[in-house]
């Protein structure tokens, strides 16, 4: 085995979104320190590092680096950008949001910074180690975000509860890719990817060993069984975070499966891990859609929600195929527009954040707030899936490469499913519109980055929904891109 | 290629974005820039007609567009003999409800406008669209601005029957959005190409009968649900006792078409075979609508309600005119769906009059009102008799052309189903007489203001059209009959081919 040299003269090709956001980090939290005056301009700066970094993306040069451990391609660089997307919206909210409570801090978007960091490592790794680095560089950031508003008792009590829950999971992932390891001798995706092609699917060790990831990689994504966590992280969060925190970890968790399961693509199908993946799938589906409708706390319904559309993004990925990891690429992206939408406009209710913001917090809002109570409508059918709205068009896509791959049965039990989700949705909806608001609840404030924040999503979900050939056309580049 | 039918499909559209950049204090220019659109669609839709070609039985006025090329979705939109009567239906209802709804409606009255325009849209969308998945799209857009016509404007139970109006339409519509992904699977399978054209699901080879069956059931399922059939008609009450008197017109008026034109359109030509074997179920199930919804109509003691039970009545009608694949019985269908929106949109219009003055639905709290209102009076009963079907006037063209074609391809279900003009009769003529004549019982029937202007307005067309569908239906008929063949042979052929190859088997 050669040892190839660690450092290649292209390397700062590779990472250098990853560059400007690490150092755009630490400059923002000097910054903080020594200009305590200028708190607000953290925010707007945050954005500008954020921006520079997706255009950064254009600079870089597709190909495979550090060893074969490290991929820049079109799906990395599309799931780069959605990552940004993400911070981008979660920075948005964030400002008004953390100026409101009052913890406005420069190592808050530090933390979102790195976190993205690390997803992006997650993204391009070509290597179970490589991916494992991402995830801990991710959860960190995690742990301090979910409890950024450290007076908190739900705050902390999100935080610890995801560092536990999370150092346990990722426990798991670490003995399932030592297993792997322990049968393939390597860690890296095309050794791996060489081993499967002749591997004996019934070696019951790879087995254990694909159950362990999957495990753990489950409870990234929060969905059924490992999804106890979920609902009362989301809770305790600040919500900007909770919303940043439903999508993009899932992202870049999903992707790392994707290559996963294509680098064991003939076991994982003769193995019928398959299965197991279609069990989570249909598992996530049904207690994520029938919990939620149980919900009045509106983050802990999205989180819920989230487990269900976990479930319909594992649909697609029940087959490794170009149109499967297109179709997951689709409804990322789109979740994450809908999604943190509607976690952007829980975090505008101004009212003691320690208490759950519940629906009757939102009653009437859609009179009083015209803009965020049609924001809020527009994620809402969004998120169950109605034309013309994105949700449709990635639903769609979904329910067509079920289809296509023969397994029409889980189709069936998306749709019905999302027939029950239909009914919480909808009734968020109810509350904006059909309801008068009772005495004493604040009207929520209205901000500009919020507002501008919400404008960006709604204008995404109407545009994805009706001239969606564009993303496709990205969509399919990057899984040709993944599976060549 | 003319973009007729676009400018139709967006115009209200772009009038609603239009409204809701309008600040809301300006809530009466809102509601006279609404009532413009409308009415301009309206002259739209006239000029839709004066385009129409008589005598050609396909697509007319065809436009297309490349919409989501990677799966073969096209933006296609044409309009022909079945559709052609459903639109124009479409454009008047809308200034009607306006002006209906001028004084009554004070809450909200830029979303009211809003809602409406959208509505219209979606509803000429779902009539004109040629592409199943374009057709889908405005299917389900149609639900949400119901949703919060009934659910924000709607009586004291309107919650309640907004979602359940929401959630069975929504069930059905679902399992036909996975129908639709099917059959275009089946296509790509055939053929290699992703289509979603409607006219290339005519030709379509099931791998088998009951693949065939499967996918008439999802596509029937989501259709009986919007008509509504028997037994799944339960969230029609509900709905129509909550809208407000403009829901209820919409919804009654085009709303449930959208289910009798989803059987004509696709159900019928895509699956020939499940049709012949499974249509007398749904026959069966709409002569019992009939019969169920007259009987329970008769005892309602709420004005809203028996118009609304009347609707399934008439609604299982069309049906059976369409099920029993003949000529003539579908073009009565046709004709009667246009005759069950003037008529029970005028009915519910009327009984949103006097609810506005007298705000009671009961029957019992009437009586005598004849002396106090006469023109009022006038008007209810011209639509009254309409929708009974007396002779020169609408009902009575639409129900006869029905019942004498289904007689000869189904005739038990063509007697069974003729009790509903009986029925229909006694119930309705009873509201009549229950409301306008007798002596004035309760006092406060004395002093109830005239019908207004607006509302008197919103009447005259319907009125005209009544008369003039009942005087003359052969405007209307000749301008289907072409299309009406057409579908019919696709069916016998298509059916009749299988048949053989069953046969020889």
């Amino acid at each position: 085995m050669t040892l190839h040299p660690l450092i290649e003269s292209a390397w700062m090709n590779a990472v250098l979104p990853e560059l400007i956001l690490s150092a755009g980090g630490m400059i923002l939290i000097l910054w903080s320190a020594f200009f305590p005056k200028l708190r607000g301009t953290t925010a707007p700066l945050s954005l500008i590092i954020f921006i520079v970094a997706a255009l950064s993306e254009n600079a870089l040069k597709g190909g495979n680096f550090f060893g074969g451990t490290y991929q820049i391609s079109a799906i990395t660089q599309l799931f780069d950008i959605t990552f940004l997307l993400a911070a981008i919206l979660a920075t948005l909210f964030a400002r008004e949001y953390l100026e409101r409570e009052g913890i406005e801090g420069g190592e808050f978007y530090a933390l979102l910074m790195w976190g993205t960091v690390g997803m992006m490592m997650m993204a391009k790794g070509l290597d179970l180690l490589v991916v494992i680095l991402g995830l801990e560089t991710l959860s960190i950031c995690i742990f301090v975000l979910v409890g950024y508003h450290r007076r908190l008792p739900v705050s902390n009590e999100a935080s610890l509860k995801y560092f536990l829950m999370g150092a346990f999971a990722t426990g798991f992932v670490l003995y399932g890719t030592a297993l792997f390891y322990g049968a393939t001798q390597s860690t890296n995706f095309a050794a791996m990817t060489r081993y499967f092609a002749t591997a004996d699917a019934s070696n019951p060790m790879l087995t254990i060993a694909f159950v362990l990831l999957l495990s753990g990689l489950g409870f990234k994504l929060a969905a059924a069984p490992f999804h106890g966590w979920a609902p009362d992280v989301y809770q305790g969060a600040p919500s900007p975070v909770a919303g940043w925190l439903s999508v993009a970890p899932k992202a870049a968790t999903l992707i790392a499966l994707v290559r996963i399961f294509a680098s064991m693509a003939p076991t994982f199908h003769l193995a019928r891990w398959s299965t197991m993946v279609a069990a989570l799938s249909v598992l996530s589906m049904i207690i994520g859609n029938a919990v939620a409708i149980a919900q009045r706390d509106l983050k802990r319904m999205l989180a819920y929600s989230g487990i269900a559309h976990v479930g319909y993004m594992l649909i697609a990925m029940l087959s490794v195929r170009d149109q499967s990891v297109a179709a997951v690429t689709v409804y990322v992206i789109t979740y994450a527009l809908m999604n943190i939408g509607a976690f952007g406009v829980v975090s505008m209710l101004a009212k003691n954040q320690n208490d759950p913001q519940t629906l009757d917090d939102i009653a009437g809002l859609g009179f009083r707030r015209p803009f965020y109570g049609l924001a809020l409508t527009v994620c809402m059918f969004s998120l169950s899936g109605l034309p013309p709205t994105a949700g449709f068009i990635a639903k769609f896509y979904v329910f067509k490469t079920a289809v296509d791959s023969g397994y029409v049965g889980i189709a069936v039990i998306g749709i019905l499913t999302s027939i029950v989700s239909v009914y919480y949705y909808l009734r968020v909806v109810y509350y904006l519109y059909m309801k008068e608001a009772a005495e004493g609840y604040a009207v929520p404030v209205s901000g500009m980055f919020a507002t501008g924040a919400l404008a960006i999503s709604m204008a995404g979900i109407f545009v994805i929904g009706i001239f969606p050939t564009p993303l496709f056309e990205m969509a399919g580049a990057a899984a040709h891109a993944l599976l060549p | 290629m003319s973009s007729i039918l676009s400018l139709l499909l967006w115009l209200p559209i772009a009038a609603a974005v239009l409204l809701m950049l309008v600040p809301r204090r300006f809530g009466a220019e809102i509601k006279v820039v609404g009532l413009a659109a409308a009415i301009l669609e309206f002259l739209v839709s006239l000029s839709v007609l004066g385009h129409f070609e008589e005598g050609v039985a396909g697509m007319q006025l065809v436009e297309a567009r490349p919409w989501i090329p990677t799966w073969g979705i096209t933006y296609s939109l044409g309009i022909d003999g079945i559709s052609l009567w459903l639109v124009l239906l479409t454009a008047l209802l809308t200034p009607v409800v306006f002006l209906s709804g001028w004084n009554a409606i004070k809450k909200h009255p830029k979303e009211y406008v809003i809602a409406f325009l959208i509505m219209e849209a979606a509803m000429i969308g779902v009539f004109i669209a040629t592409d199943l998945l374009l057709f889908y799209v405005f299917f389900e857009l149609t639900l949400l601005p119901m949703y919060l016509v009934i659910g924000v404007w709607g009586g004291a139970n309107r919650i309640y029957a907004a979602i359940k109006f929401f959630l069975f339409t929504i069930a059905g519509s679902l399992l036909m959005l996975l129908g639709i992904i099917y059959m275009a699977f089946l296509h790509f399978h055939d053929t290699g190409i992703w289509s979603f054209a409607v006219t290339d699901f005519y030709g379509m080879h099931y791998r088998s009968l009951a693949t065939e069956a499967l996918l008439f059931f999802a596509f029937s399922l989501a259709f009986a649900i919007k008509v509504p059939l028997f037994p799944l008609h339960t969230w029609l009450p509900d709905a129509h006792v909550e809208a407000p008197t403009g829901g209820s017109i919409i919804l009654a008026g085009v709303m449930l078409k959208m289910g009798t034109y989803g059987f004509l359109r696709f159900v019928l030509p895509f699956f020939p075979n499940a049709t012949a074997k499974y249509g007398p179920w749904l026959i069966a199930l709409s002569v019992i609508g009939v019969i169920y919804g007259a009987l329970v109509a008769w005892v309602q003691p709420d004005m809203k309600k028996l118009v609304a039970y009347s609707s399934v009545s008439h609604l299982g009608f069309c049906v059976l005119g369409i099920f029993a694949l003949q000529q003539t019985a579908i073009e009565g269908s046709i004709l009667q769906m246009v005759n069950h929106g003037l008529s029970t949109g005028a009915l519910f219009l009327l009984v949103g009059v006097i609810y506005e003055r007298r705000h009671t639905r009961r029957l019992a709290d009437y009586g005598g009102l004849g002396a106090t209102m006469p023109v009022y009076a006038t008007f209810f009963i011209i639509a009254v008799l309409s929708s009974v079907g007396l002779p020169g006037l609408n009902g009575f063209v639409g129900e006869f052309l029905i019942l004498s074609g289904s007689f000869q391809t189904q005739p038990r279900a063509t007697i069974l189903a003729t009790t509903g003009v009986i029925l229909a009769a006694i119930y309705l003529l009873w509201l009549v007489q229950k409301v306008f004549f007798g002596p004035i019982t309760n006092d406060e029937n004395r002093n109830v203001k005239e019908i207004a202007w607006n509302e008197i307005a919103a009447m005259v067309p319907l009125v005209v059209l009544m008369v003039w569908i009942g005087v003359h239906p052969n405007t209307f008929i000749r301008k289907m009959t072409p299309s009406v063949q057409q579908l019919l042979t696709t069916v016998q052929n298509r059916g009749g081919a299988v048949m053989l190859t069953e046969k020889a088997r």
